[in-house]
């Protein structure tokens, strides 16, 4: 799967509008800072090879 | 007897004057109420404190236990829960303002449960906002303190749990743990904390902050009050729809001493990650002793450890964004800066991420059961450094400096990610004086084991007999 590009300071911007988000710009700068360093997390997750594997959390009907 | 005596027994001690009558509850209950006054204004491990009702509580076990109703090891012995607890009657405020006036109609399951047991409720204990951070950081209700060093964390998110059990302000406390939170404040404040298996001990209750990480457990002085604890709390409860329906043990019974054969498997990893000299030369004396009690050490690969921290990060703030998304959007401004941005961070992780890093989950609990088919436990520090200077946005581990909250969490999330059971126990000091943990992790349901080692540890050591200077 290819790197994801990273999150630009427009789409956080339109992405955050969209989610609700709003607040002072410094704070924005810093939610913009912590958002790219997640989403990079995130996107290191895909160089695994999890072709093999369900996600953990699956649906059990419940028996009762 | 000494009152300060009194607040640094252990519960098994106390509960074996009390069955002898040697001991009252409403003795126990007044000197802990004496301690928290003493330390309280150091400390700030509350948010609600109960003499009142402590004190009325302890009465009553006195009668019973002296009309001969004796309710087993708990009865009469102070407990206090971290406030996402749920207390009938008690206001749970998972540590913020915002739910200053939430008094549940209920008690969680695990607070019914110390009751039954005759656990007499001290009071709800401080906590990282929304048990969302490592260091016990809490703007609302005060920062809490190291008991050792009160210019250090205590540890989060469970601290005022870690500070009240150090102090002596509580014989039992509770943690909640979902990437750490039990342990951190365990290693940091030179107490003993019982992250136990996923499902085993009841979420019922408590305010959650990431389903399928999430987990209750027992923060303490000694490995045998763990297994007490555990004895209460722990087994099958059909309000949580992830517990598990497994037989409880005893689990007293599995603290001989002996740790002769068992296999102990060392994550070569974990040496490798920043990690503090001091820290790395106590874990390493601490597996030395395991040695001569007759365990076998070995080296172990866990290559996937280094994905822990992008799996559990995508995993729990993905879930905590969605449990607090209402919160945040009508009372953002009421949470801690630094909470509000991990949560919102979360909203922007997508489910196709979040699904994958559960895909990454499955790969990583694999690589930890054939791990821990090769041996029976693995071992490692709980952290990779001493209690941190409150509001340090970074440590220095080794001979790096590393953000504070992936520090405290890097060695704690994999058992969150697997829902292992994982212990950590005093296992030095630090030359300024700071408690080191070792953490011990077992198979799944497999907390006997990780007890036994434990207690075997503890009991050829005398970490745990330290007091802090306070």
């Amino acid at each position: 799967m290819p790197d994801a590009k990273p999150l630009t300071r427009d789409e956080f911007d339109t992405m955050a509008a969209q989610l609700g988000i709003s607040g002072a710009p410094d704070y924005l700068d810093e939610l913009f800072s912590q958002v790219r360093a997640l989403l990079a997390g995130a996107d290191s997750l895909r160089q695994l090879d999890v072709s093999a594997a369900e996600p953990d959390m699956v649906f059990v009907p419940r028996k009762e | 007897m000494d009152e300060l005596e009194i607040c640094y027994m252990s519960a098994g001690d106390l509960s074996r004057l009390v069955s002898k009558k040697e001991i009252s509850p409403v003795e126990i209950i007044d000197a802990h109420l004496s301690r928290i006054q003493a330390t309280e204004p150091i400390l700030n491990s509350f948010i609600t404190l109960l003499a009142d009702e402590a004190r009325s509580s302890a009465r009553q076990a006195e009668r019973e236990i002296q009309g001969g109703r004796y309710r087993g090891p708990l009865h009469g012995i102070p407990v206090g829960l971290k406030d996402l607890y749920n207390t009938r009657g008690v206001k749970t405020t998972s540590g913020s303002k915002i739910f200053d006036n939430f008094i549940p109609d209920e008690d969680c399951t695990v607070a019914a449960r110390f009751r039954e047991a005759g656990a007499i409720l001290l009071g709800k204990l401080n906590m990282h906002q929304f048990a969302l951070g490592p260091t016990g950081e809490n703007p609302d209700y005060g920062h809490m303190h190291n008991p050792w060093d009160p210019e250090m964390v205590s540890g989060g998110s469970s601290g005022g749990s870690g500070s009240a059990a150090a102090a002596g302000q509580c014989t039992i406390t509770t943690g909640s743990d979902t990437g750490g939170s039990i342990r951190i404040p365990a290693a940091l404040c030179g107490i003993v904390g019982l992250k136990p298996t996923y499902g085993l001990v009841s979420r019922y209750g408590l305010t959650p902050l990431s389903w399928s990480l999430d987990h209750p457990g027992p923060m303490v002085r000694t490995v045998e009050d763990a297994a007490l604890s555990m004895n209460a709390i722990a087994g099958y409860d059909p309000k949580d729809v992830a517990s598990a329906n497994v037989s409880v043990p005893d689990y007293t019974e599995a603290l001989t001493g002996d740790v002769r054969g068992l296999r102990i498997g060392v994550p070569k990893e974990y040496f490798e990650a920043p990690l503090d000299p001091e820290v790395r030369q106590s874990v390493e004396n601490a597996l030395s002793q395991f040695e001569s009690m007759g365990a076998e050490v070995r080296e172990v690969s866990f290559p996937m450890f280094e994905q822990s921290q992008a799996i559990s990060t995508a995993i729990l703030l993905a879930e905590a964004a969605a449990y607090y998304r209402d919160v945040v959007q009508k009372d953002g401004d009421k949470v801690y800066t630094p909470v509000r941005l991990r949560l919102e961070a979360g909203l922007f992780i997508s489910a196709a991420d979040y699904l994958r890093a559960q895909q990454a989950r499955s790969l990583f609990d694999r690589q930890n059961r054939e791990l821990l088919n090769e041996v029976d436990l693995l071992a490692g520090p709980t952290e990779p450094v001493t209690a941190p200077k409150l509001l340090a946005g970074t440590v220095i581990a080794g001979e790096q400096e590393v953000g504070t909250v992936g520090a405290l969490t890097q060695y704690t999330r994999p058992y969150n990610i697997t829902g292992f059971p994982a212990i950590s126990v005093p296992c030095g000091f630090s030359s300024s004086g700071m408690p080191i943990g070792l953490q011990l992790a077992g198979k799944p349901f497999d907390e006997p084991t990780v007890l036994r080692a434990a207690y075997a540890y503890e009991k050829a050591t005398d970490w745990h007999t330290r007091r802090p200077d306070i």
